[in-house]
């Protein structure tokens, strides 16, 4: 199979989540000699944009997505032993988490997916997270975005809290702040002074990447 | 005509003088911090705080029923997840899911047996609140929201396409347990049952999957349901447009849609009962015009039973609740 269609392949097991059938393929793009960076991008990350836009057009599911996902990583694992760091990009640092009060944590997990999926380097500090510690992790790994996510109006109070503390720490403007959630929206984004507001998993990573200069 | 006849004339879908208002419990839990304040709290773990809570809600709020328990945890604490209860100000979650293997569980939690830890405490409390004139609404928490919370739900999500054959078996294991619990409540004089599955959102599911692992296991348990006469309320949260075709083939006798569900359009489409959908949002933090306003539509849009549309905060205020069940007995009809 020549490199072309191996990508193809790689594309289209990943879309119909066979994670064995991607695990074996990558293992041949490394019998070829394949360089791992044209794998990742030509083969993993193009199904994993096809898995966005069927997710954005309705056609995908979170159980898909999950399970594609799973596939990507299995590919991941086999070819990034051997990926020269060199010929990478500096990625995007993302902080994410859902407020303190709230475990509802499905939406969170899903950005975090698509995220890495596209590059991203992603600190999940998972539910129910102390405001402050959105600041301590983002200052601890030099991060460029903090994301937050809650389903609950009580709890969405938590993401003005965390800027005003970035803005009491003259620290605000070193990082981009995304937030998202069933009660969420851009005017609630403009009144506490978010960059950016983004309504489902795969708009929030497209915005991010916009954001910070890279589509 | 008193609020039990008036609930269950229209959940059989006869005539009423005006629709009931009500808040079922369980997920939609009007229990806010002001009543847990006056019952002096207690009321996820006592029958005793558990009845007057609920009578609270019915006196000083006005809605028309006594619905128990106030959580969707009690059925998951008891197939091995831990639940963190809560207070005053938060409702109880799961803090960790059961890790042992879905076979294991299965055989661990004899389907036979649905009485442990809190269960045993809701029935109690059904038992004492029974009566002539106000309907007491059972609730239990769906088996998709209750598979997804005993174990973890990614994994579960999962299942559904790498092995939906070991997926459903689970669920059927789960449904089959809701199903018995549900009946314990009939039998302890619940009038209604409320079938609340959050997880079960078209927007996470899909039609597909929702077809194939929501659709007939609500069958089963709305029959089992109906086979005692009881008729069942259930509740989908989030955006269910995509779903409202497949929720007339379960049959319950009214649907529940979060407040993003336009009930004009949903009453076009749904055949049976519609239940809903004031914002929980508003009811929180709106005015109280913006609050009456939201109301007067779902009227226009000609819902059976006036309800709010997911799960309140705690923080919600006792005014802004009176005041929509005030205009639903009486402003809207003056």
């Amino acid at each position: 199979m020549d490199k072309e269609t191996l990508f193809r392949e790689i594309s289209h097991a990943l879309v119909e989540f066979e994670v064995e059938k991607v695990a074996e393929l990558a293992e041949q793009t490394l019998l070829q000699n394949i360089p791992a960076f044209e794998t990742i991008t030509e083969g993993l990350v193009t199904g994993m944009k096809e898995v966005s836009r069927l997710f954005e057009e309705e056609e995908y599911f979170l159980p898909e997505v999950l399970m594609c996902s799973d596939a990507f990583n299995a590919g991941l694992e086999v070819v990034n032993p051997h990926l020269d760091k060199a010929s990478l990009e500096k990625p995007i640092k993302m902080v994410i988490g859902v407020v303190e009060g709230d475990t509802h944590d499905i939406g969170k997990n899903l950005v975090g997916i698509l995220s890495g999926a596209s590059g991203f380097e992603v600190y999940d500090l998972g539910r129910d997270v102390p405001l402050d510690r959105f600041i301590e992790k983002a200052e601890e790994v030099e991060s460029d975005m903090i994301c937050m996510s809650t389903l609950m109006t009580t709890t969405m109070d938590g993401m003005k809290t965390v800027i005003d503390r970035l803005i009491e720490r003259n620290i605000r403007d070193k990082y981009k702040v995304l937030i998202g959630g069933g009660p969420i929206s851009q005017t609630f984004c403009d009144k506490i002074g978010a960059d950016l507001y983004a309504n489902d998993a795969s708009s929030a990573v497209r915005k991010a990447k916009e954001l910070m200069g890279r589509v | 005509m008193n609020e039990k006849e008036r609930l269950l004339n229209v959940l059989k879908g006869d005539r009423v003088d005006r629709p009931p208002v009500i808040c079922p419990g369980g997920m939609m839990s009007a229990c806010v911090t002001e009543i847990s304040d006056q019952v002096g709290g207690g009321h996820h773990t006592s029958s005793k705080a558990m009845v007057s809570a609920a009578r609270k809600i019915n006196e000083l709020i006005g809605f028309e029923n006594y619905g128990v328990p106030f959580c969707l945890t009690s059925e998951v604490e008891a197939l091995g997840a831990c639940v963190n209860l809560g207070d005053n100000l938060i409702e109880p979650r799961i803090t960790r899911y059961n890790d042992k293997s879905l076979e294991v569980i299965m055989e661990t939690y004899s389907p036979n047996e649905v009485t442990p830890v809190r269960m045993g405490i809701v029935l109690e409390a059904i038992r004492e609140l029974r009566n002539s004139r106000v309907p007491v609404i059972g609730n239990i928490s769906g088996h998709i929201s209750t598979a997804t919370s005993v174990v973890d739900p990614l994994e579960m999500f999962k299942l559904l396409r790498r092995d939906p054959e070991r997926a459903a078996r689970f669920m059927a294991f789960i449904n089959d347990y809701l199903i018995r619990y549900a009946l314990k409540m009939v039998k302890a004089g619940a009038d209604v049952i409320s079938i609340s599955d959050p997880t079960a959102t078209g927007e996470i599911l899909g039609p597909r999957n929702f077809q194939k692992f929501a659709v007939p296991y609500y069958q089963n348990i709305i029959k089992a349901l109906h086979q005692e006469g009881i008729p069942v309320i259930l509740h989908i949260c989030g955006n269910a447009s995509n779903i409202v075709a497949a929720l007339n083939e379960v049959e319950a006798n009214a649907v529940s849609f979060d407040s993003i569900v336009n009930m004009k359009t949903a009453r076009e489409k749904v055949k049976t009962g519609l239940m809903g959908n004031v914002s929980t949002q508003l009811l929180h933090t709106g005015e109280r015009e913006k609050i009456l306003s939201i109301i007067r539509n779902a009227l226009h849009s000609e819902v059976d039973i006036v309800a709010p549309a997911c799960g309140l905060s705690m923080a919600t205020s006792v005014s802004n609740l009176k005041a929509m069940t005030d205009y639903v007995k009486e402003g809207y009809y003056k």
